[in-house]
């Protein structure tokens, strides 16, 4: 569109993350602007029950609230691509979490694939939200760069996931461009919210 | 190590076994303690082989007699152990295809298939990478007065990509292990060649193992050693540096300081070139995206046999999806993945080779470059 942006318009199918089962299709249109971030418009239909969505969502959160000990693991997979089945739904929490960064992070040029979780902590509440620090390697491409995130995850049942993150690649641009001392504590965190 | 045989006469020959037993401290078989030797009793010790000299020697200069009963113990040793390697007739028993390797392990493997399969399989050098390590490809060829066409395939060029390297020792395995009974493979093999390249990116798959899992290019230092790695996919000289690059090291997609530049670039160069009037088909493995890229990565402009190219490799992504219904994408690498140049494939084109393909194994993204070791088996074989 001449003078404003390009204009993508897209039918595509979805599959659920973690068992590979058809999840539906969506159509969408993304408009990448000049100067801001791109506007993005879809619609999706669910293949899968809405409410056997919510009843394991339900299930996950309360183990997650009924920790006595926090969970705390590394390499989410490992080199050989294993992870323990326990592990499997925090995995999945690291995958949501990340998608938040990788939309924030993706452009008309560059996109992202989750490569691996490094770590992951929880953090046990007394109210009733589950709350985990990810360490997540994305991989971006064409640049096949690896780019270390460290992101905060809030989730309340029933309500968006709030995210916070830094990556380390944000903070060498600071360090280079504004020629602050090196020192990784002064960065931008990012705060996102709302329907994803 | 020999074991001798000796039957004492007098109290004296007696006296000199025992000390010179103690003095070596030779094993005895028969008696076991020195205190058990009898004159006109049966004594057998075995010598290791630094002291068989000195030890006979000694028996001839007090005229003791003796009989040599094994002329070798590590042979019958070996003769009667089944060795684990060397029974099998076409793949090293116990090597299991369905997990990751290490590359001390693929190194033994390869001696291994050679030298169980000796009539089909020849392993040769490549070259040395850029950490002096050897790079070797394994000729699959069945013995014939003709010269055949050659079909290339190499794996392993970026570390990161495991499920490659797996791939090529699969591949192997396959072809051996049904050579007999798939008279499919036979004709093949009848008109063809298979020059097949386990890993490539012999320091990098090492560095992948023992410090950074997603470690990309090989191991040459830049800038006084403070930055290491060239991607040895954007070193060949096909438009070298052109687009789809950097100049910087510290990139993943780092060409080089130059096209060939690296030794690992240089020796697979230097094969292919000797032999290119020969290869037909120059296939290179990587991970992740279910592609099958054809030419060219550093321009749009269609290769000259492009519709063939197309054909070939539909036909193939066709053939891989029947097996576990894998979807494959199929396209020039400019027109569906993005821009690069100094690619394998391209060079191979470009230098004549007609067949030039990039295969992106699985997966789509889900696992990336740690797919599971359960998926190696699917992968395989519907690539296959």
């Amino acid at each position: 569109i001449p003078a404003v942006g390009v204009k993508y318009y897209l039918h595509f199918t979805t599959e659920d993350y973690i068992s590979g089962q058809n999840a539906g299709s969506c159509v969408a249109t993304v408009l990448y602007l000049k100067n801001s971030r791109p506007a993005v418009n879809i619609k999706c239909l669910h293949t899968k029950d809405q409410n056997q969505i919510q009843d394991e969502d339900n299930r996950f959160h309360q183990q997650l609230r009924q920790q006595t000990k926090p969970i705390i693991a590394n390499d989410i997979p490992d080199s050989h691509g294993n992870i323990d089945r326990a592990l499997i739904p925090v995995w999945g929490l690291a995958v949501a979490g990340s998608s938040y960064v990788m939309f924030e992070k993706s452009t008309e040029n560059l996109g992202y694939f989750m490569a691996q979780v490094k770590a992951v902590k929880q953090r046990i509440r007394k109210d009733n939200a589950a709350e985990f620090e990810f360490a997540v390697l994305l991989h971006e491409t064409p640049t096949q760069k690896i780019d270390l995130c460290h992101i905060h995850v809030i989730w309340t049942l029933g309500h968006p996931l709030r995210v916070k993150y830094i990556c380390a690649s944000e903070n060498h641009r600071l360090e280079d461009g504004s020629g602050m001392e090196s020192g990784s504590a002064s960065g931008i965190l990012h705060e996102r919210e709302g329907n994803f | 190590d020999q074991v001798l045989h000796i039957v004492p006469e007098t109290l004296q020959q007696v006296q000199h076994l025992q000390h010179l037993c103690s003095t070596f401290l030779l094993d005895l078989w028969k008696p076991p303690l020195p205190e058990d030797i009898w004159a006109g009793e049966d004594l057998d010790i075995r010598v290791p082989a630094p002291l068989l000299q000195a030890v006979k020697d000694s028996l001839d200069q007090h005229m003791i007699p003796y009989k040599v009963l094994i002329h070798d113990v590590q042979e019958l040793v070996d003769q009667s152990m089944p060795r684990e390697m060397s029974s099998h007739r076409q793949t090293p028993e116990g090597y299991v295809y369905t997990q990751y390797h290490p590359m001390d392990k693929i190194y033994e493997w390869m001696t291994l298939i050679q030298e169980n399969n000796r009539e089909l399989v020849t392993q040769h050098y490549l070259g040395n990478t850029f950490e002096n390590r050897p790079m070797y490809y394994l000729k699959i060829s069945q013995p014939s007065d003709k010269t055949k066409k050659i079909i290339w395939m190499d794996c392993g060029i970026h570390a990161r990509e495991w499920i490659s390297p797996a791939f090529c020792q699969w591949f192997v395995k396959e072809i051996l292990q049904n050579y007999e009974s798939d008279a499919k493979i036979r004709r093949f093999l009848q008109n063809l060649d298979l020059y097949i390249l386990p890993v490539l990116n012999v320091d990098g798959y090492i560095y992948s193992w023992e410090t950074a899992r997603l470690w990309r290019k090989n191991r040459s230092p830049h800038m006084n050693g403070t930055c290491y790695g060239t991607d040895l996919n954007r070193n060949f000289n096909s438009s070298w540096g052109s687009v789809g690059v950097s100049y910087n090291c510290s990139s993943e997609i780092f060409c080089g300081s130059g096209p060939e530049s690296e030794p690992e670039t240089k020796a697979v160069v230097q094969l292919i070139e000797s032999k290119k009037s020969d290869i037909l088909c120059y296939l290179t493995i990587h991970s992740y995206g279910q592609y099958i890229l054809t030419p060219y990565g550093s321009t749009t402009e269609p290769p000259s046999n492009n519709e063939e190219l197309m054909h070939v490799a539909q036909e193939a992504a066709a053939a891989l999806m029947g097996k576990y219904g894998t979807s494959y994408e199929v396209g020039s690498t400019s027109l569906i993945l993005y821009s690069n140049s100094g690619s394998s494939r391209d060079w191979a084109h470009m230098i004549g080779i007609p067949f030039s393909y990039t295969f992106e194994l699985r997966d789509k993204g889900t696992y990336g470059f740690v797919l599971p070791a359960d998926q190696i088996q699917p992968t395989c074989e519907e690539t296959m």
